[in-house]
């Protein structure tokens, strides 16, 4: 069992948590997040790793409370347990040369473990980050520890403002609409794009089909075979 | 050394304890064979199958419900065929009793799948005639006694393996569906599958799921599935398997005082994994503390 070390509001409606005693992951993983004896909120809550730090033990969610089991999390206190089954998900795979990652909203909380990564990965490669809110934003700062440029905006999408015609990586993770925009500016472009999708869940872990999709490669599970996709994969899918 | 207290026979296989994997929420074993020891189970129930596979539904296919959860995952699967060759040695490989869960479109469908599964080493034929989630066949089949019968005896005719017929909860003469399973061979019965449910999405205006209806499942169903399994337990003298809700061993041992020989769980794996895992434990120290020789002395004690 997992122990909350802080559980922060950090914007309206969004909320910063560390844990601590659960296995540390991977850029685009994610946990099932439960509430341990809550039989009432049964099933876990997909929620990514926004920081993960193998050397305290420690990682970070940022959460958007939308529902039942959001809220639920809002009132836990540091100290108390929480049971975090993961990390799963393949994450996203790590690219070279210049990157470019846009968020929108709640999806830009995954993005900035991958801004981190990159930047370990390579202190010398370009990383333009792109994030989108509709209100207030977030985590703005703490993307400036690894990207060389972040552009935010409030209200409509950010994705207007991103060329696609260069030779990068493109990242992306927000709502549908969001995603939508993106691949179909990645294929006028024929750029490289990598989408974290999102679906509801019961197991997490492949076993139940709730969260499958159509690729070009057949039905894919998005909590076992993905989130993270290539684009071209799963046009039909977002 | 002498045998395990919880150890049974079921339909003439032997399983090292009631504990089943139920079909649907454990895929054919693989993933959780990953993050648990599965070969401790009694058996593994696999993903429905249908001849020739499926897609299943679009849109929300599961969905939260005060301790439950409503699924319209409609089947998804690779094929009986996929099964035959490419699954059913690897769910061997595992240890635990292998079942493998028919479901069908048609009479044809069904009674072909059952020839394909004939060609797989499987220790049991779970027949589901209870799906909510497809249109045709499924849970139509398993709604009266007569179609409920017909299908049965087909099967059993044509399967080498023992034929455990998965109930319909949402069948109105489930007692009548039960006997008339039995007497057309049935093996076993199982029970139950997921009750019809619905959800609405009041802020779109809009049902949650393509097909409206969907299955419910796990804890908030238990005192039903608990009632009709002491129902039909208690109207016929085939072994009865019962599931539905199932978290903990005090509610598995609910089941087997019931009438229940073995017990399935599916939904509460989803929210804990080790939930099945717990329950052999459980069960087995309730073995030590009441002093019994085999868990099987308390089935049909009510
Ligand atoms: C891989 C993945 C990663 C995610 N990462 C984050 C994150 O880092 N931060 C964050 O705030 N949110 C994230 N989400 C979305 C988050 O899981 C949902 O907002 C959350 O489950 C809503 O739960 P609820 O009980 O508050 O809402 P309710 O609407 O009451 O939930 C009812 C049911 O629907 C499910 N559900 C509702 N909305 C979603 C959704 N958008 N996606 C998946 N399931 C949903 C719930 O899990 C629950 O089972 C992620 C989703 C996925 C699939
Ligand atoms: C996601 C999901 C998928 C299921 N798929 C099947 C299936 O393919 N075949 C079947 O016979 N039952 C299926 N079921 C029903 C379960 O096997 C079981 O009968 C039901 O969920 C009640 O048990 P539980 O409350 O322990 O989950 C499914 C259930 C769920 C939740
Ligand atoms: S959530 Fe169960 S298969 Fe993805």
């Amino acid at each position: 069992m997992a122990i909350i070390q802080s559980n922060q509001q950090i914007a309206q409606g969004i909320w910063r948590m560390a844990i601590s005693g659960a296995p540390t992951g991977r850029a685009g993983q994610f946990f099932m997040l439960r509430v341990p004896g809550a039989v009432n909120l049964l099933l876990g809550r997909p929620i990514s790793i926004c920081q993960s730090d193998a050397g305290t033990g420690e990682t970070t969610f940022v959460y958007q409370t939308v529902g039942r089991g959001t809220a639920q999390f809002a009132t836990l206190k540091p100290g108390q347990e929480i049971d975090a089954q993961g990390p799963y998900g393949n994450g996203f795979s790590l690219k070279e040369g210049h990157t470019v990652i846009i968020g929108g909203g709640i999806g830009t909380a995954p993005l900035l473990q991958l801004a981190k990564e990159l930047r370990v990965g390579d202190p010398d490669r370009r990383i333009d980050v792109y994030l989108g809110f509709r209100e207030e934003s977030y985590l703005e700062n703490a993307f400036e520890l690894y990207a060389d440029s972040v552009t935010v905006k409030r209200g409509g999408f950010v994705t207007g403002d991103v060329d696609f015609s260069l030779n990068a990586q493109y990242y992306a993770c927000g709502p549908a609409p969001m995603l939508r925009a993106v691949a179909n500016a990645a294929e006028k472009a024929n750029a490289t794009l990598f989408l974290s999708l999102e679906k509801h869940m019961a197991c997490g872990v492949g076993a139940c089909l709730g969260c499958t999709c159509q690729t070009n490669g057949g039905r894919k599970r998005i909590c076992k075979d993905g989130p993270v996709f290539d684009y071209r994969e799963v046009r039909d899918a977002i | 050394m002498p045998s395990s207290p919880l150890c049974l026979s079921l339909c003439g296989v032997a399983l090292q304890n009631p504990v089943i994997a139920a079909s649907g929420t454990f895929g054919f074993g693989h993933e959780y064979a990953e993050i648990l020891d599965v070969s401790r189970l009694g058996g593994i129930s696999g993903k429905g199958l249908t001849l020739h596979g499926s897609a299943g539904n679009k849109g929300v296919r599961v969905y939260e419900t005060p301790a439950g959860m409503l699924n319209s995952i409609g089947m998804e699967n690779p094929g009986v065929q996929h099964f035959v060759d490419r699954e059913a040695a690897f769910m061997r490989a595992l240890g635990p009793a292998v079942i493998a869960n028919l479901g069908g479109h048609c009479e044809e469908d069904y009674l072909e799948g059952t020839r394909l599964l004939n060609g797989a080493d499987i220790d049991i034929l779970e027949l589901n005639i209870s799906c909510p989630n497809v249109k045709a066949g499924g849970m139509a089949l398993g709604m009266l006694p007569d179609t409920a019968a017909d299908i049965t005896r087909k099967v059993k005719a044509v399967s080498r393996h023992p034929v455990m017929v998965k109930l319909s909860p949402n069948a109105s003469e489930l007692v009548r569906v039960a006997r008339a399973c039995q007497e057309a061979g049935a093996d076993a019965l199982s029970l139950v599958n997921t009750i019809l449910g619905m959800a609405i999405d009041v802020k779109e205006k809009c049902a949650v799921f393509d097909n409206i209806y969907a299955g419910l499942s796990g804890p908030a169903i238990l005192p039903i599935a608990l009632r009709m399994v002491h129902q039909v337990a208690h109207a016929v003298s085939i072994p009865v398997v019962g599931l539905g809700g199932i978290a903990s061993a005090e509610d598995a041992l609910k089941f087997m005082m019931a009438g229940a020989r073995a017990v399935q769980i599916g939904t509460m794996s989803f929210a804990n994994p080790s939930a099945m895992l717990e329950v052999i434990d459980g069960l087995a120290g309730y073995c030590a503390s009441e002093g019994l020789s085999n868990l099987q002395e308390i089935v049909g004690i009510i």
